[in-house]
């Protein structure tokens, strides 16, 4: 039956992948909902939320203020609060209540801007979606606000778009490529999302090339392709050696691999690499986003818990890789099951080995 | 430039009165800081016994979450507890479930195939329904009613309004309304009792089984005790209902109206001499004699045994434990401690509290978790050696902290006793 989950609970929707991509940009979040939305994003989908502080509020709506349409309150509210808090900007991130009620959410960006005299940004966002499309329209809507057209191209400098702890299942990415990058020749390295700030973003048109790392970065690098000219690559380079190793043992010759698209792919030409001249059957499957650009042909997006049990029933895969969560589901699959974390699934983080 | 973080002192804070409450002490006037120190608060389905969690009470049920994927979202963590994994299914809601409310029309079917799906049926399906269903008016009583007929298995409602959380009837006094909404008139027995309140069972050696057993009470029920579905079916038997927790109120009304079972209510208390006096006030009521010496003299121990060897402490409160803060602050401070800082929600019925906190300690600070100055809170300005709850351990990490939020509940002589033997090793083992 569509939207029934019997084995698995469900991902992480819209409202925390756009909190994600704002976390760490030094502004004000407002989650527009009644304090259940905002609990479950910074108690199970941010993990941050443990290891530093982001101002994240909850707009802690009430039944009249959704019912008689109160922006007014929320407004005075973020008003009172930036005159608190330390913030560069103010974000308003919807849920399923303001979803409901139809808020106008450019009307609440105006009312913003001109009673607490610093820029906002509404996502909308209806706690029904998933979470890489909240991703998706955060970044676009913080390129389109900020990044700016008078900035000189500089040749050190790299973006980083798609890398939040609910694609990557790690909270320090923004290190983890730093050696890397820095071998490379950047100095500057720009990572949206995890650890740069609002002024890189500003600075978000003056980089040499932007790496893509999950699904949600394909579109807004796009977008900075178009406008600043900016190229783009596509890349997951957060794969430990452990788990390359495993992939090199790997003996069926039918694969299934769920995760983020380009987790996968990259998961997939591993295999790819390690397993040259043997003939096998490399299936990637997802439950997010699957751009034409990144897919092949046979590729697959699981939209329902009973579908994904039916196709690893129907295929007969000699091998899985995924979320160890979406093992539950699989009863019956008697071959070899290697997990690897993906946070958006079972809010499991990834040890990077 | 330095953010200031807001707080009142006690003293202040009784001259403004329960009716001039400051508008930084209240959750409707600013944006909620959901601080990792108050999670369970601010999210009442992610910790402890939420919505979800509770409304699994009934022995052999399982449930039903409707809602749109991110009301269930931190459901997966509780889905890793033990046996809650094979509990928890999930009906997701789309954009156009939401405006138009066709989902209700897939209940049936989904509880069905749920249903279906078990190697043994359950005793009951919980539908819990969100925010949303709030909005649309869902009239789910009829809803579960057409489930019911359709699997031939009780479907009840169970609310996760969190826009209702300050209003009449907030989720956790409605859940505890759903779970005992199951029982039906049966033959009073004259030798039984239902405590209700908690979804977890009270310490074993709380004194009340002991003073209930004395006056006579052979039989004493708890929802979370009940081994299975004919053993919860069985409090409908009771002869009266000792309500332990004030969000069970509206429960116990509940059964009064439906099965005539009448109820007592006793608070959780921390000072030693109202303890008593509630005894003595139970007594009466119930026209028997309680005998409490020795459970008064065993918690009367334990509080000297911490003050002879700590005199003096000073401590920081949280509400995020198993008391009711400024009753835990008043009484610490009547032992004879310092409370330098509390972390509460102030509401008028606590000033009863308040004023005599300000008579004892008129400078101890009150602060309201959800403050969203909090994220500047600095520890470093005060000086606290102990805490008590989650929250303050957060706020104050090298103190020495009981976080006192077991899922086994406290109450009476006994978790005074255990309160103050815990802070006792607490302070014994930082000590060695």
């Amino acid at each position: 039956m569509k939207g029934l989950l019997k084995y698995l609970s469900p991902f992480a929707p819209d409202q925390s992948g756009a909190t994600s991509v704002l976390y760490d940009l030094e502004g004000i979040t407002v989650i527009c909902d009644a304090g259940g939305c905002t609990g479950n994003i910074c108690g199970f989908d941010e993990p941050r939320w443990f290891e530093h502080q982001s101002a994240i509020f909850s707009a802690g709506l009430r039944d009249m203020d959704a019912i008689l349409g109160r922006d007014d309150r929320l407004v005075d509210k973020l008003k009172d609060t930036a005159q608190k808090v330390h913030a560069k900007f103010a974000a308003v991130i919807g849920t399923p209540v303001p979803a409901v009620i139809a808020t106008d959410y450019r009307a609440l960006e105006r009312m913003g801007e001109k009673r607490c005299q610093m820029p906002v940004i509404a996502i909308e966002c209806t706690g029904t979606r998933l979470y890489d499309e909240g991703e998706e329209e955060t970044y676009l809507a913080l390129f389109r606000k900020f990044a700016r057209k008078d900035v000189e191209r500089d040749d050190k400098a790299v973006g980083v778009i798609g890398m939040t702890p609910l694609d990557i299942s790690l909270t320090q990415g923004d290190t983890f490529l730093q050696e890397k990058l820095q071998k490379e020749g950047f100095e500057r390295i720009y990572s949206y999302g995890m650890g740069s700030g609002l002024e890189e973003v500003k600075l978000a048109g003056s980089v040499q090339k932007n790496l893509v790392v999950a699904p949600a970065g394909l579109k807004p690098a796009k977008y900075m392709e178009k406008n600043f000219g900016i190229p783009y690559e596509v890349t997951y380079p957060f794969l430990g050696e452990n788990f390359l190793n495993q992939l090199k043992q790997i003996s069926g010759k039918k694969v299934l691999i769920v995760h983020q698209q380009v987790a996968a792919n990259e998961i997939r030409e591993n295999i790819r690499l390690s397993h040259k001249g043997e003939k096998m059957e490399l299936n990637v499957g997802t439950w997010f986003m699957q751009p034409k650009d990144l897919k092949e042909e046979g590729d697959l997006v699981f939209k329902t818990e009973d579908g994904f049990i039916k196709h690893v029933e129907e295929e007969q895969y000699d091998v899985i890789i995924g979320d160890a969560l979406l093992h539950r589901p699989l009863k019956e699959f008697k071959g070899t099951y290697i997990s690897i974390p993906h946070f958006a699934v079972s809010g499991k983080l990834y040890d990077g080995r | 430039m330095k953010k200031e973080v807001y707080y009142i002192e006690a003293k202040e804070l009784a001259e403004c009165g329960k009716d001039q409450i400051p508008d930084e002490l209240k959750s409707s006037k600013h944006l909620i800081y959901s601080s990792p120190a108050t999670l369970s608060f601010n999210s009442p389905g992610a910790q402890g016994f939420g919505v979800k969690r509770a409304g699994l009470a009934i022995p052999g049920s399982v449930e039903l979450l409707v809602a749109p994927g991110c009301c269930g979202r931190n459901t997966t963590m509780l889905s890793e507890l033990g046996g809650y994994g094979e509990r928890f299914f999930y009906l997701l809601m789309d954009d156009t479930d939401i405006v138009t409310g066709r989902h209700l029309n897939k209940i049936s079917k989904a509880v069905k195939e749920v249903v279906d799906s078990l190697d043994m049926p359950p005793s009951a399906v919980m539908i819990c329904i969100t925010c949303v269903d709030a909005l649309l008016g869902t009239d789910m009583e009829r809803v579960c009613k057409k489930a019911t007929d359709a699997v031939g298995i009780p479907v009840l409602p169970c609310y996760m309004y969190a826009l209702t959380r300050e209003g009449r009837v907030p989720p956790m006094t409605a859940v505890r309304k759903s779970v005992y909404s199951l029982l039906e008139k049966r033959k009073r027995v004259g030798t039984t009792v239902n405590l209700l309140g908690e979804f977890a069972p009270f310490f074993d050696d709380m004194e009340l089984y002991e003073i209930l057993r004395s006056a006579g009470v052979k039989k004493i029920n708890e929802i979370s005790r009940c081994k299975d579905f004919e053993e919860y079916m069985s409090m409908a038997e009771a002869n009266f209902n000792l309500v332990l927790n004030p969000e069970c109120r509206l429960a116990a009304e509940d059964i009064k109206k439906r099965l005539e079972i009448p109820s007592i209510e006793l608070t959780r208390l921390y000072q030693i001499d109202k303890i008593k006096r509630q005894y003595e006030l139970f007594a009466a009521a119930l026209g028997i004699k309680i005998d409490d010496q020795k459970y008064y003299d065993q918690a009367k121990k334990a509080i000297n045994a911490f003050t002879n060897a700590y005199p003096s402490t000073s401590f920081a409160i949280g509400e995020c434990l198993n008391a009711d803060t400024f009753e835990l602050a008043l009484a610490l401070l009547r032992y004879g401690h310092q409370v330098k800082e509390i972390y509460g929600t102030v509401t008028p019925e606590k000033f009863v509290y308040i004023k005599k906190i300000a008579q004892l300690s008129p400078h101890t600070k009150i602060y309201t978790n959800l403050s969203p100055t909090m994220m500047y809170y600095d520890c470093s300005d005060s000086k606290v050696e102990m805490t008590i709850g989650m929250d303050a351990n957060y706020y104050h990490p090298d103190a020495v902290n009981v976080s006192w939020n077991e899922e086994r509940q406290p109450f009476g002589y006994c978790g005074l006793q255990h309160l103050f033997e815990q802070l006792k090793e607490a302070m014994d083992r930082r000590n060695v």
